[in-house]
C-alpha cells in the first residue's frame, strides 16, 4: 500500500516536471524576446542586454529552466548586488507586464476562483446526482427522457453563449439580478450572491448534464447486477437498497471527474471568469495570454496542471475506501 | 484609451507660447458639454473600469488616463489648467509659485515652491525632494514615461538616474525652497514640461526605490493609495497633509474614490445606463459604440458628456516597401478607402469625425482640405484604378497591413480591406498583440507595408504633430513614430524652418500648410477624429471632458452632487 | 468547455457502455433502430441542413447578393452607433437573419461560411485524432510490452495537461499563419490520447479472444491480425468515438476562436461571430443568438447521434 502511494506521487511529480518543461521550452521557443517587451518604448540596446542578463535570460535553455524550477523551491535573485531583487520562494518570477510577483497575482486571485468553483460544484452535484436518479429511477419515463434531453442540451451549449443569454434576459431585460460586481462575502451577502450566481449557473449546468448521465447509466448498471437482485430478493425496501447499495458504487466513476472537474475549475474558469468580469485565477490567464506576459501564463499553466495531478490522486485515495474491490487490487 | 496611447507622446499640453492661442474650445465639434453644478464635497466618487492603469509610478506611466489619475495623488511644479478645451489645457502653477524663470536664452529655469505643501506622511515638500524624483525617474529600468526631462535636461553622457550614477549635477537646490534646472538647449516652453509626470517629488530619504512606487505610491496630492489590489480594486482616500489654501487647481471634492478594474466594456456601459444603487456615484470611460444606440433617451443624454480625444487615427504607408515607394500608389489608396465606413465600424457619427487632414482641428494652424475627395467619404476605386494603372499595377496591388487584435481596430481594417478590394488592391491582415502592437510597427525591420494607429500631439501645436510622424531625421530602428519612413527633402527642409519661426502665429499656420503639402506626397490615410463619449451617474456634479487626457473626465474637479445619497 | 470532447470520452470509458468484441452488428439493423428515434431523425435532418449550408454557401452568397465580406451601409445607422436598421437585428426580405452592427455584413451568409469553417476544421481533427488514436491504441494494446508503456506514458501526460489553457497559449504564441490547419494540429495533439486509450482497452480484451487465438494458430502475421481481424471488431467503437468527437472539435474551436486565438477575421467562424457579438449584446441580441443557435444545434444534433449511435450498437451487441 505504502509502495503505491509512494509510486503514485513520483509518478506525478514525473508528469509535472514534464508539463513545466514543455511549457516552458514551448514559450522559450515561440515568444518574442521578453526583454524587448519589458524595455518598453524607449529602449537601447544596451538596456536590453541589461535585461536579458538581470533575467538570465542570456543563459542556454537548459541553465534557465533548472533557475526556474529551482525558484519554486527555493527563492530566487535577479541580479546582482544593489540592484538585485529577491523572490521568495515559492517563486514563479514576476510579471513583464506589471513587475509583480505571480506567486502573488495567483494567491490574490484564488479566493475568487476557489467561490466560482465550490459554488458551482455544489449546484452541480445536486443537480446532476438528483438527475442522474430521477432518470435512473424512473428509466424510460418521460421523465427519464426530459432529463437526459435536457443533460445533452446542457453538453451541447458554450457555456459563453449560456452566460450571454442568461445576462441578458436576467439582467438587461428582466432586471432580476444586478450585473455582477466583485463584492465580498462580508461587505453585501446578498449582493455578493447575486454577483455569483450567474457564474454558478454557466459552470454547473454543463456539468451537471455530464455528471446525470454518468450518475443514471451506473445506477442502472448496478440495479441490474446479482448483489442488487439479492438484496431486493431479502426484501430491502427499494429507497433503502438505492441509497444502501446502489448510490455508493455509482458514485465512484463520479468521484474520479469531481476530483479533476473541480480541481480544474480551482485553476480558473478561463471563459465564464472572462465573459462576467470576474478577477479569479481564469481571467488572469486569459489577460497574461492576451498579453503574452510569459512568467504569469508559465505560473498558471503548472498550478492548473498541478491541481488536477494532485487530484487525480487524491481521487485514488478516495477509491479504496468508496469501492471495496479497488482496495484489493492496489494492495 | 489607454491602450491607444501605448507609444504615443500625449498631454505635454498647452504650452507658454500657445496659452493665448485657439486650441480645443473653439473647434467646431469639440467641447461639449459639461455636467453643470459645483460638486459638494463627501462621499465616496466611484470608477468602472477595463483596464488597470499601467504604473502608478509617475515615472513610468505616460497615457492619457494615467496623467489624468496622477493628479489626484500626485503634485509637479506646475500642471494643465481645470476646465473644457483650452482653459484645460493652459498650464498653471501648481507646487511651484508661478511658471517659473529663466535667464536669456532660457536654458536656465528657476523655480520657487510654495509654502504648505506636505507628503502623505507629514514631511514638508523641499526641492530636494523634486530634485530626487527627476533622478530616480532617469534610471533606465524605470524611465519608460514622457521623456522630455531626458530630452531637454543637460544629462552627463552615462547618467543611469539616482540609484547607480547619484545626484544629478544639473538640478542645484540652493535652498528648501528653489529649484534651478539646467538645460541642454534653449527651450521656451519648459514650464509645459516640468507638468509632466516624471517631474514628481519624492522623498529622497524615505527608502524608495525604483519598484516601490509602482507598488506604494508616496502621495503629494489630495489623495494617498490606502488599497490597490492589480487588477480589481483602488481605493484612494484625503491625504490629510494636503491643504486646499496651497493648490489653485484640484477641486478634491469626493472623501475617497474607488476604482473597479477588469470590468468587461459592455458591463460598463450597461450599469452606467442602468445607473442604479452605487452605480448612481460613478463614472466611466467612453462607451462602447454598441451602447450609442441605448444613450439616446432624454434621462442618460442628460448625463452624457461628449469631447473630441484630440487625436488622429490614421493608416501610415511604409514607403520604403516596394509599390509604397510610389506616390501614385500611396494616392490611389487613398483615393479608395471608405472612410464611411471605417467611420462606421468605430461607432458611427457619435464616436468620430471623418478625417481628411492629419492635424485634428484641436491643434492650432488646423487647416481644413481634402486632396483625395469622394462622394460621401465612401471612396473612388475607379479613380484608384486609373492612378494604379499609370503607376504600373493595372492588374492590381496587394499590401500586409499590420493590425492591433481589438475589436475596433479590426472592425476598421476589415472596412479599409473592403473598400481597396474593390479598387484591385488585396489587403492582407497581420495581426499583432495588443502587447507588442506599437513595439512591432515602431521597428522598421519588423513593420509590414502599412499599420493603422493614432497620434495625439504633446500640446495643441503642429510642432508636437507633423515632426515626429514625418520627419525623415526621425526614424529609427526601435520606438520610430514615423511609421511611414517618411525623408522627404523638402518636407524636411520645411519642418527645419517653421522650427526657426519665432513668430507663433506665421509658425502654427504653416504648420497647416505643411500638413497639406505632406498630403500631396500621401504618406499616409487620415481615417478619423476619434471622440469620446461618457455617461456619468445621475448624482455626480463637476464632470467634463478634459481636452488635455484624451478627453476623459478631469478627477480633480469632478464630484458628487449630494454626497448623502 | 462542457464541450470539450474528453468529458463524452471519459463518460463512455466511465459506462462501459461501449460496444466490445464480438461480431460487428448487421448496420441496416442499427439504422433501422436508429429511424425510429424521432431525436434521431431531427438531429440527421439538422446535420444534413448544415451540412447543405455550408457546402451552398457561395450559392446563398449569389442568392442573396451578399458576399461574407460584403459592407451594407445603408443596413445600418451610423448615427446610432452603427446599430442594424429595423427590428430583430435588421431581418428583412434584402438580409434573411438580419446584419452585423458597424457594417452590414449579411449575418446569414456569414454564417453559412462559418458552417464551411467550423465543420471542415471539426471533420479534419476528428479524421486525425481518429487515424492516430486507433493507430496507436491498437499497437499499445495489441502487442504491449515497451510500445505500450511508451504510448501509455505519453497518453497520461497529454490528459494531465490543462488542455485549454495550454492550447490558447500555444495558439497565441503561434505566429498567425494558417489558422485552420494550426488549429487541427493542435485539436489533434491533445485530442488523440482520449480515443487511444479507449482503443487500447479494447484491443487488449480482443487479444485474447478466440478468433485472434485462432488466427493465431493459424500463422498468420501480428500485423494480419491487427489489421484484419481486430480492427473490424473495433468498427462500432470507432464509429461512436467519431461521431462525438466531431460536435467536441466544433465546440472547442467555436470557443477558441471565441476567445481570439482561433480563426482570424475577417475570416467568417461562428464562435468569433459571438466573440464580436459580445460588446452588443445588450443592443442587438439577434448578433450573438443567431451564430449561437446554429453552434448549439450543430453540437446538440451531432451528440444525440452519436449517443444513440452507442445505444443502438449496444443493443445490437446484446442480441
Amino acid at each position: 500500500m505504502l509502495f503505491y502511494f509512494a509510486r503514485r506521487i513520483l509518478a506525478a511529480i514525473g508528469v509535472l516536471l514534464l508539463i513545466s518543461l514543455f511549457t516552458y521550452a514551448i514559450f522559450f521557443l515561440l515568444s518574442p524576446d521578453p526583454a524587448v517587451q519589458i524595455c518598453g518604448k524607449t529602449c537601447t540596446p544596451e538596456r536590453i542586454d541589461q535585461i536579458r542578463s538581470q533575467l538570465g535570460l542570456d543563459l542556454p535553455f537548459w541553465q534557465q529552466y533548472w533557475q526556474f524550477l529551482s525558484g519554486i523551491f527555493t527563492g530566487r535573485t535577479y541580479g546582482e548586488g544593489a540592484a538585485a531583487i529577491q523572490c521568495a520562494a515559492p517563486c514563479l518570477g514576476f510579471s513583464f507586464q506589471t513587475n509583480e510577483p505571480v506567486t502573488d497575482m495567483i494567491t490574490t486571485r484564488m479566493p475568487v476562483s476557489i467561490t466560482v468553483a465550490v459554488g458551482a460544484a455544489v449546484l452541480w452535484m445536486l443537480a446532476g446526482i438528483g438527475g442522474g436518479l430521477l432518470s435512473a429511477v424512473k428509466q424510460g419515463t418521460g421523465w427519464d427522457r426530459g432529463v437526459m434531453m435536457t443533460a445533452l442540451a446542457g453538453i451541447s451549449l458554450p457555456n459563453y453563449f449560456v452566460a450571454l443569454l442568461l445576462q441578458y434576459v436576467l439582467v438587461v431585460q428582466l432586471r432580476w439580478l444586478p450585473f455582477p460586481q466583485s463584492v465580498q462575502f462580508a461587505e453585501d451577502p446578498l449582493l455578493w450572491f447575486q454577483s455569483y450566481l450567474m457564474p454558478w449557473l454557466v459552470l454547473a449546468f454543463g456539468y451537471a448534464a455530464m455528471y446525470s448521465r454518468i450518475v443514471r447509466t451506473n445506477v442502472i448498471d448496478t440495479l441490474g447486477q446479482n448483489f442488487m437482485r439479492t438484496a431486493r430478493a431479502k426484501g430491502l425496501d427499494a429507497p433503502l437498497v438505492l441509497r444502501r447499495h446502489a448510490l455508493r458504487p455509482s458514485l465512484t466513476p463520479v468521484v474520479t471527474l469531481f476530483g479533476m472537474d473541480f480541481a480544474g475549475l480551482l485553476g480558473g474558469a478561463l471563459i465564464t471568469e472572462t465573459v462576467f468580469g470576474l478577477n479569479g485565477v481564469g481571467k488572469l490567464t486569459a489577460d497574461s495570454i492576451a498579453k503574452n506576459d510569459q512568467p504569469v501564463i508559465m505560473g498558471v499553466t503548472l498550478l492548473a496542471a498541478g491541481l488536477v495531478v494532485i487530484a487525480n490522486m487524491l481521487v485514488d485515495v478516495a477509491y479504496t475506501y468508496l469501492d471495496p474491490r479497488v482496495r484489493v487490487k492496489s494492495a | 484609451m489607454k491602450q491607444r496611447t501605448a507609444l504615443l507622446a500625449l498631454t505635454l499640453a498647452g504650452s507658454l507660447a500657445l496659452a493665448g492661442c485657439s486650441p480645443a474650445s473653439d473647434a467646431p465639434d469639440s467641447g461639449g458639454d459639461g455636467i453643470g453644478g459645483t460638486p459638494t464635497a463627501g462621499g465616496t466618487l466611484r470608477v468602472l473600469q477595463n483596464a488597470d492603469f499601467s504604473h502608478l509610478d509617475p515615472a513610468q506611466g505616460f497615457d492619457g488616463g494615467v496623467n489624468n489619475f496622477y493628479r489626484l495623488i500626485y503634485r509637479t511644479l506646475t500642471t494643465q489648467g481645470t476646465g473644457e478645451g483650452a482653459e484645460g489645457t493652459e498650464i498653471v502653477p501648481d507646487l511651484a509659485t508661478d511658471l517659473g524663470t529663466h535667464n536669456d536664452d532660457a536654458t536656465e529655469w528657476t523655480f520657487t515652491l510654495k509654502d504648505d505643501i506636505f507628503f502623505e506622511d507629514g514631511t514638508p515638500i523641499t526641492s530636494a525632494d523634486v530634485k530626487f524624483g527627476v533622478e530616480r525617474a532617469l534610471d533606465p529600468s524605470i524611465s519608460i514615461g514622457s521623456p522630455y526631462a531626458k530630452i531637454v535636461l543637460d544629462i552627463p553622457e552615462g547618467y543611469e538616474g539616482f540609484y547607480s550614477s547619484g545626484p544629478l549635477d544639473s538640478i542645484e537646490t540652493p535652498d528648501e525652497k528653489t529649484i534651478v534646472f539646467h538645460l541642454n538647449q534653449p527651450y521656451a516652453d519648459f514650464a509645459a514640461v516640468v507638468a509632466q509626470a516624471p517631474f514628481t517629488p519624492f522623498p529622497a530619504d524615505a527608502g524608495v526605490t525604483t519598484t516601490s512606487v509602482d507598488q506604494q505610491p508616496i502621495a503629494s496630492g489630495p489623495y494617498r493609495v490606502t488599497e490597490y489590489q492589480r487588477g480589481s480594486t483602488l481605493v484612494l482616500e484625503r491625504n490629510e497633509h494636503w491643504s486646499k489654501e496651497s493648490d489653485d487647481v484640484r477641486g478634491a471634492y469626493p472623501d475617497s474614490y474607488e476604482w473597479s478594474f477588469g470590468l468587461d466594456g459592455a458591463t460598463i456601459d450597461e450599469r452606467m445606463i442602468a445607473g442604479q444603487g452605487d452605480d448612481r456615484n460613478a463614472i466611466a470611460g467612453s462607451v462602447q459604440a454598441a451602447s450609442i444606440a441605448r444613450i439616446q433617451t432624454p434621462e442618460i443624454q442628460e448625463r452624457t458628456i461628449q469631447g473630441l480625444q484630440g487625436c488622429t487615427t490614421y493608416m501610415p504607408m511604409n514607403t520604403t516597401k516596394p509599390g509604397m515607394d510610389n506616390p501614385l500608389v500611396r494616392q490611389a489608396i487613398n483615393l479608395a478607402v471608405d472612410k464611411q465606413a471605417v467611420k462606421d465600424g468605430t461607432g458611427g457619427s457619435q464616436l468620430a469625425d471623418i478625417a481628411t487632414t492629419m492635424m485634428p482641428p484641436t491643434v492650432a494652424g488646423f487647416t481644413e482640405f481634402d486632396l483625395y475627395p469622394s462622394d460621401d467619404f465612401a471612396g473612388d476605386p475607379e479613380a484608384a484604378k486609373d492612378l494604379l494603372t499609370e503607376a504600373g499595377y493595372p492588374d492590381g496591388f496587394s499590401f500586409v497591413l499590420d493590425i492591433r487584435n481589438n475589436p475596433k481596430m479590426q472592425a476598421q481594417a476589415e472596412a479599409i480591406q473592403q473598400s481597396l478590394a474593390k479598387a484591385g488592391i488585396t489587403v492582407e491582415f497581420n495581426l499583432i498583440d495588443s502587447s507588442t502592437f506599437y513595439e512591432v510597427i515602431g521597428t522598421t525591420s519588423q513593420q509590414h507595408d502599412a499599420a493603422i494607429t493614432g497620434w495625439c500631439p504633446d500640446w495643441a501645436s503642429g510642432a508636437t504633430f507633423l515632426p515626429p510622424i514625418f520627419e525623415g531625421t526621425q526614424i529609427y530602428e526601435k520606438g520610430n513614430s514615423n511609421v511611414a519612413q517618411l525623408n522627404d527633402p523638402a518636407v524636411n527642409a520645411r519642418i527645419a524652418e517653421i522650427r526657426a519661426m519665432t513668430d507663433v502665429d506665421e509658425a502654427n499656420a504653416a504648420w497647416g500648410e505643411l500638413d497639406e503639402q505632406i498630403m500631396e506626397l500621401a504618406p499616409a490615410v487620415p481615417l478619423l477624429f476619434e471622440k469620446a463619449v461618457m455617461v456619468v451617474g445621475s448624482n455626480i456634479a463637476g464632470a467634463y471632458a478634459h481636452a488635455g487626457f484624451s478627453g476623459g473626465i478631469d478627477y480633480v474637479s469632478v464630484g458628487l452632487a449630494d454626497p448623502e445619497k | 468547455m462542457s464541450t470539450v470532447p474528453s468529458e463524452l470520452a471519459v463518460e463512455s470509458e466511465a459506462k462501459g457502455a461501449l460496444p466490445t468484441g464480438g461480431a460487428p452488428t448487421p448496420a441496416r439493423r442499427v439504422i433501422a433502430t436508429l429511424m425510429k428515434s424521432p431525436a434521431v431523425v431531427v438531429s440527421v435532418c439538422i446535420i444534413v441542413f448544415i451540412a447543405l449550408l455550408a457546402v451552398c454557401a457561395p450559392l446563398l452568397a449569389v442568392i442573396t447578393g451578399w458576399g461574407p465580406y460584403d459592407f451594407d451601409k445603408s443596413a445600418i445607422d451610423s448615427d446610432l452607433g452603427g446599430i442594424p436598421i429595423g427590428p430583430l437585428g435588421g431581418i428583412s426580405a434584402e438580409h434573411w437573419l438580419g446584419v452585423e452592427p458597424g457594417n452590414g455584413r449579411d449575418i446569414l451568409v456569414r454564417v453559412a461560411y462559418g458552417a464551411q469553417v467550423s465543420l471542415t476544421i471539426a471533420l479534419s481533427a476528428t479524421l486525425v485524432t481518429m487515424t492516430l488514436g486507433v493507430v496507436l491504441g491498437m499497437v499499445a494494446g495489441f502487442f504491449g510490452g515497451l510500445a505500450d508503456q511508451i504510448i501509455s506514458r505519453v497518453m497520461d501526460f497529454l490528459m494531465a495537461f490543462p488542455t485549454l489553457i495550454f492550447m490558447i497559449a500555444l495558439l497565441s504564441a503561434l505566429p498567425a499563419g494558417n489558422r485552420p490547419v494550426l488549429l487541427v494540429i493542435v485539436l489533434s495533439i491533445f485530442g488523440w490520447p482520449y480515443t487511444a486509450r479507449v482503443i487500447r482497452g479494447q484491443t487488449m480484451t480482443l487479444r485474447n479472444s478466440e478468433f485472434v487465438e485462432a488466427a493465431r494458430a493459424s500463422g498468420a502475421r501480428p500485423m494480419r491480425i491487427a489489421f484484419r481481424e481486430v480492427l473490424p471488431n473495433l468498427r462500432g467503437t470507432i464509429i461512436v468515438l467519431a461521431t462525438l468527437a466531431v460536435p467536441g472539435y466544433i465546440g472547442t474551436e467555436a470557443g477558441l476562436s471565441f476567445l481570439g486565438v482561433g480563426v482570424m477575421p475577417p475570416t467568417p467562424s461562428w464562435g468569433q461571430m459571438i466573440s464580436t457579438a459580445v460588446g452588443w449584446y445588450a443592443v442587438d441580441p439577434m448578433f450573438f443568438l443567431i451564430p449561437g443557435t446554429f453552434l448549439f444545434l450543430t453540437v446538440f444534433s451531432f451528440t444525440v447521434l452519436g449517443d444513440h449511435l452507442r445505444t443502438a450498437l449496444d443493443a445490437g451487441d446484446a442480441a
